[in-house]
């Protein structure tokens, strides 16, 4: 059976290259980054240069970068780490699409006294700058929007969010940071820590073609943090335990082939998803395409099908080879419609029904026919069932 | 995809999708908890349904089973359907994994409610 990948937000396959790179780190320089030997001193050359080229990749300073886990941990580390060098609880801002690990860390926050705006995004599913000004409060400790959402690609005004803490801490107010989650971003928008304004950025190297399991995040220089992994003093105290060598000097690879392919590689997804939707709309009806149609990320694509449901069509494409994913997921007897589809004022019918494709850089430009004909093909079987197609009808 | 071979093939090709002009009974039922929806409509003559059809929006054992039901009560008498059980749809698709029971519940509920509207 074709297959053909289209979830690109969640994780990429490893670059050929980025594996190249990595694989002495798991044979021959297999030392401990803190080991004083040569064969420890191998690999914590390997760590330095990562670290090198993610500042590269962010414009920051080599010494402003921690390595992770992951994305959730480096969100986790932001919010957390921020929140435990500051006295007293305070108060923190964040959108209505966060990633759960933002927002479900905000809401741990909640429970041992901060208080938590969480700001509408509003019909095209971006923040608006004079709703976080308005949200301030001088008990403000944290704000944190990501650069570009996970669900449906919108692009947040992230540079003029970075310039209004700015002006704020002209005017002398010294403990306000601003964290952003730019994990869906890496690789497919320049990310300049400096142009952006931003104190903290978190990143993840299996969205970019590097394996799962390590992130970063960008710290910046005097942005008082405390670890919240205790043990050893690896990254500069700020992240305690052995440093994944191999999985750190892949990320670096993929970041730095992700910096410098990314033009052509934006180029390349935007043509799919742009012939893709526009083919599905002379195959198919009644669907409506989610978030902002120019502020998003160029590889991706989410839309609502009406009268069917997000999980049957996942399945169904799945049945054809097709790898997408859904916001919604049933469970128990509980539906849990997409949080992000429902933040841009969208029924649940439609909250329910929304797929995300999302393309790579592998993708190729004979599979577009193929998605689109397989995708009709499955609304039109699904639409045949349902009994809210079947309302409809009727009603007109 | 954890799901069985027979529940594929439900999904791919469901059986007696549609709605009857001349049903006997019809019954529309949602799961108000998930908002999952399954319309049966049957038609019954001497005691036996001789034709069964369904619709369902929702998740997708919702759907298999929508169609393991219409399927399995076609020649079948109402009293012999009366007595079917959610084990019965689950087993027709070929299992389902704990959370998602709550769709050949609704599919016994859909039945109920029709055979009584029959009555």
């Amino acid at each position: 059976m074709r297959r053909i990948y289209l979830d690109h937000s969640a994780t990429t396959p490893v670059d050929s290259r980025v594996l190249e790179a990595m694989l002495p780190y798991l044979t021959q320089k297999f030392g401990n980054a803190s080991s004083v030997h040569q064969m420890g001193q191998e690999a914590r050359a390997g760590v330095d240069r990562a670290r090198r080229q993610l500042a590269a990749f962010t414009g920051a300073h080599p010494n402003e970068i921690v390595f992770t886990s992951g994305g959730t941990e480096a969100n986790n580390l932001a919010i957390l780490g921020v929140a435990a060098a500051v006295p007293k609880p305070g108060h923190m801002i964040i959108s209505a699409i966060e990633h759960p690990s933002v927002r479900t860390s905000a809401e741990f926050l909640q429970k041992h006294g901060w208080e938590v705006t969480i700001l509408a995004v509003h019909q095209r599913g971006i923040v608006r700058v004079e709703d976080v000004q308005s949200a301030l409060k001088p008990e403000t400790v944290l704000i944190s929007v990501m650069t570009a959402n996970n669900e449906i690609g919108t692009i947040q005004p992230i540079a003029e969010l970075g310039g209004l803490v700015r002006g704020e801490r002209d005017r002398g107010r010294r403990n306000l940071w601003f964290h952003t989650d730019a994990v869906q971003a890496a690789g497919r928008l320049p990310l300049d820590v400096k142009a952006l304004g931003c104190d903290l950025l978190s990143l993840s190297a299996h969205k970019i073609y590097a394996p799962k399991g390590t992130g970063a995040l960008f710290v910046r220089k005097g942005v008082r943090l405390l670890p919240l992994q205790h043990g050893g003093h690896q990254e500069r105290e700020r992240r305690g335990g052995t440093e994944a060598v191999p999985n750190i000097v892949a990320f670096g690879t993929a970041a730095e082939l992700a910096q410098k392919e990314m033009p052509e590689r934006n180029e390349h997804v935007r043509r799919l998803r742009d012939r893709f939707e526009e083919q599905l709309a002379s195959h198919v009806e009644d669907f409506v395409l989610n978030g902002d149609r120019e502020l998003r990320l160029p590889h991706l694509s989410n839309i609502s099908f009406r009268f069917v449901e997000g999980e049957g069509l996942l399945i169904h494409l799945d049945m054809q080879g097709i790898a997408v994913s859904t916001g919604s997921a049933c469970s128990s007897g509980t539906i849990q419609a997409s949080p992000i589809i429902r933040a841009l004022g969208r029924d649940e019918e439609l909250a329910r029904g929304s797929i995300r494709f999302s393309f790579g850089k592998d993708n190729a430009d004979e599979d577009v026919e193929y998605i689109v004909e397989m995708t009709a093909r499955a609304v039109e079987s699904l639409r045949r069932l349902s009994p809210l197609a079947r309302q409809s009808a009727a009603v007109i | 995809m954890a799901y069985s071979k027979e529940f594929q093939d439900h999904l791919a090709h469901p059986r007696n999708a549609g709605e009857l002009a001349d049903a006997t009974a019809i019954a529309e039922e949602t799961n108000p908890v998930c908002g999952d929806r399954m319309r049966l409509s049957l038609r019954i003559h001497n005691g036996r349904i001789e034709a069964a059809r369904f619709l369902a929006y929702g998740c997708p054992p919702t759907l298999a089973c929508g169609s393991a039901l219409a399927e399995m009560l076609e020649g079948m008498t109402a009293n012999d359907a009366a007595i079917l059980t959610r084990n019965d749809i689950v087993r027709a698709v070929g299992g389902l994994p704990a959370r998602k029971l709550h769709a050949a519940a609704l599919a016994i509920e859909t039945l109920r409610a029709a055979t009584n509207a029959a009555k």
